[in-house]
Formats: C-alpha cells, sequence, structure tokens
C-alpha cells in the first residue's frame, strides 16, 4: 500500500494526478497533506482548511475495464465510505447531502470532489479527493460548516482515521462488485439528508417551491416529488435546498 | 455517368465534327463544344446540377476530368477528421480553472492522452483525453455550455 505525505501541496487530487502521469501507482494509493494552498471545491470554488487539523487528502482509483459506465456510481460509493467511517466515531445525526456532502445535523463536515481521467468512453481512474473537517474549531464566515472536533469535543488523530476511511473506500467498491450498484445507491438514499421531509428549493429561474426529495436517477439527478406529487428530476445547476 | 463515358463522348463530339453538343439528364449537364468556333481549341462543360457550374479546363487534349468543386474539398477534408464527442451530459469547460489558459486552441497539436477539457457533471470532474493525435481543427462547443451525451466537442486532424 502506498501512502505519500505531503507537508504542504497545491492540491492533492493535482499532486496525485500528476503523479500518475509518471509512474504506475498501485490501486488506492493516498496522497495525503498537512496543509493544502490551493485547496478546490465546484468549479471556481475553494477548499480552505487549517494546517495539521484536518484531513486534505487523495486517493487513485484504478478502474477496470466498463467497471464505471455510470460516473454518478463513485458519487455514491465515495459518500458511503465516508458516512460509514464516521458512523463508526458516533458523529451525531449523519446525512448525506445530494450529490456528495457529508452533513451532521445542518453542517457540513466533509467535502468529496473527483475527477475521472476518461479516454473514450471509458474512465481510466479517478482521483478521490476527500476534505474532512476534523480538528479545525473556527470556521470564518461559514456559518453552516463544522467539524468532529466541534461536534464531539473530542480530538482525533489524523492517521487513524486516515486508513478507517481507507478501508471503508475498499469496502464501498467491494459491495458494488459482489452485490450490484442498486445495492449500495438504496443505501445512499435511505440517507440522504432532508429525505421524505417538506423541503424548500429554489430552482434556475430564482422561483422558490415545496417539494420532498424522493431519491436519485440512475443518472445522478435529484428526484422531487412536488406538491400535486408529480416527480421531477433536477441537475445540480437546476436545484439547490434550502435549508 | 462516369468519367469514362464523358471521355468516349467528347471523343466522338470531336470526331463528329459537330461544333456543340448538349446534353441533359436527371443528374447531369453536359455541354461539348469543339475546336472551331473558340478559335482552335476544343472546350468542355461539366455541370453536376445541383452545383454550380464547373467548367473544365480547355486543354488542347480531348480529356476532361470533373475539377472539385470547393464544397467537395471541404466535404473530403472533413471526412479525413476524427470527430471526438462527450462520453457524458454534463457541463463543458475549456480550462482547468478560470484563471488558467484553456488545454487546447484551434491549431493546437495534440497527443493521444492529452486532455482536451473538463466536462462536470454532479460535482464530478471528467478530464477527457485525446483517443488520437493530431491538431485541432475546430471547437464545436462554448466554454461553460451544457453539452449532451455524444454531443461532438473537437475536431481533430490526424495527420
Amino acid at each position: 500500500m502506498q501512502i505519500i505525505k505531503l507537508n504542504a501541496t497545491d492540491s492533492t487530487n493535482l499532486y496525485l494526478k500528476d503523479l500518475m502521469n509518471k509512474r504506475s501507482l498501485d490501486d488506492f494509493t493516498i496522497v495525503v497533506a498537512d496543509s493544502q494552498t490551493l485547496g478546490r471545491g465546484q468549479m471556481g470554488t475553494k477548499w480552505e482548511s487549517d494546517p495539521h487539523k484536518n484531513l486534505t487528502v487523495s486517493i487513485l482509483k484504478k478502474m477496470e475495464s466498463e467497471q464505471f459506465d455510470n460516473p454518478f456510481l463513485l458519487n455514491i460509493c465515495v459518500s458511503m465510505a465516508v458516512f460509514n467511517t464516521l458512523k463508526t466515531l458516533h458523529i451525531p445525526s449523519l446525512k448525506i447531502k445530494w450529490p456528495n456532502d457529508i452533513m451532521s445535523g445542518h453542517f457540513k463536515i466533509c467535502g468529496i470532489l473527483i475527477e475521472n481521467i476518461i479516454s473514450g468512453p471509458r474512465i481510466l481512474y479517478s482521483i478521490i479527493g476527500i476534505g474532512l473537517n476534523v480538528n479545525q474549531e473556527k470556521f470564518l464566515d461559514l456559518p453552516n460548516v463544522s467539524s468532529l472536533k466541534l461536534l464531539t469535543g473530542r480530538n482525533y488523530e489524523l492517521d487513524g482515521l486516515l486508513l478507517k476511511l481507507q478501508r471503508e473506500l475498499k469496502n464501498s467498491f467491494k459491495v458494488i462488485e459482489e452485490k450490484g450498484a442498486d445495492a449500495i445507491r438504496d443505501q445512499y438514499e435511505s440517507v440522504l439528508f432532508r429525505k421524505d421531509k417538506p423541503s424548500t428549493f429554489k430552482d434556475a429561474n430564482g422561483q422558490v417551491f415545496m417539494g420532498f426529495i424522493r431519491g436519485v436517477s440512475d443518472q445522478g439527478k435529484l428526484v422531487v416529488a412536488h406538491e400535486d406529487e408529480f416527480l421531477r428530476e433536477y441537475n445540480m445547476k437546476e436545484i439547490s435546498l434550502l435549508y | 455517368m462516369d468519367i469514362k463515358e464523358i471521355q468516349s463522348l467528347i471523343k466522338f463530339v470531336a470526331k463528329s465534327g459537330a461544333t456543340e453538343v448538349k446534353l441533359e439528364t436527371d443528374e447531369i449537364k453536359i455541354t461539348i463544344r469543339t475546336g472551331s468556333a473558340t478559335g482552335g481549341h476544343e472546350t468542355t462543360y461539366v455541370q453536376q446540377v445541383p452545383m454550380a457550374q464547373a467548367p473544365i479546363t480547355p486543354a488542347a487534349a480531348p480529356v476532361a476530368s470533373a475539377p472539385e468543386t470547393p464544397a467537395q474539398k471541404e466535404a473530403e477534408a472533413d471526412s479525413k477528421l476524427i470527430t471526438i464527442k462527450s462520453p457524458i451530459i454534463g457541463t463543458f469547460y475549456r480550462k482547468p480553472s478560470p484563471d488558467k489558459p484553456a488545454f487546447v486552441e484551434v491549431g493546437s497539436t495534440i497527443a493521444k492522452g492529452d486532455v482536451l477539457c473538463v466536462i462536470e457533471a454532479m460535482k464530478l470532474f471528467n478530464d477527457i483525453e485525446s483517443e488520437v493525435s493530431g491538431k485541432i481543427v475546430k471547437i464545436l462547443v462554448d466554454d461553460s455550455s451544457p453539452v449532451e451525451f455524444d454531443q461532438p466537442l473537437f475536431m481533430v486532424d490526424p495527420s
């Protein structure tokens, strides 16, 4: 098993991607950094994290041929791995906010950014970036963000947490191999944030409406039941959940 | 009517001593004029009906060959090009991040395995690698616009 520890890097995902181009790496190779200077969130947004306090890690997953014809399955797989890791630590009120934020109550505690390298019709490999807020106690200007320490009052040892996370990730992929994609999707849907609860959404036109999250489609779209019980599917940019 | 038939027709007209013969069918319109009327040279016109009139060079030799129209040339050039299509639904990005330069521009030389663009879907960022080497001839989608599965993204000249 390869674990590469860095004091500082621009982004662990970028580091791992560059390294992958230079030499061959084992499946589930880990790059972990004490401090990340250019952590990324969604296109153009940043992921900020205090040095030495959190897990900022990227894990390589090489793909067998045609293993992932549906890329959204990766979001499910990785979210479930983080979810299961935190569940063993008894973090309260854990949920997954579609598509892949890990929540405790109303607080986001983990962000996931997956990059796939695709050639032709197939994914060659995935770089799975995970930012887990562990021992950080202050988050400036981020009201909906928390850490394991803030939630439980305990300090956590980062190395142990990382190994747990890697084990759970391997396990998630094994569930897909052995039980099929539907098995892990059922698990994912059962822990979706605000599932079957009356929720307020905003669509792309700024229109606010009431609805119930019912699940995700095969392509990973969010399935929302409107008040008239009509089911609609939404893409990332077409809807935001207000909470 | 193929080129051999046209050639033998020209020979036939030249031998016959006629100064001009016009032939028109559903798909082709041919006018063959022999030397005497145009100052000793034989001139032949071949016209494909749906296209612009394409004169065949007034050559001394009575052999005609159909010239390529610009449209035909383009079609032939396009047929050599490889279209790179989107493997997934998502948002097409030409840059790795907003403050970075684009992966490729028209005219860029690319090698197999080079990243051409990123397609984001549901917070998954997908680097699309080229399966071929060559030169980018066309970029068919604007930065940050939505793309469908199988939508053409780039035209690459593999030669």
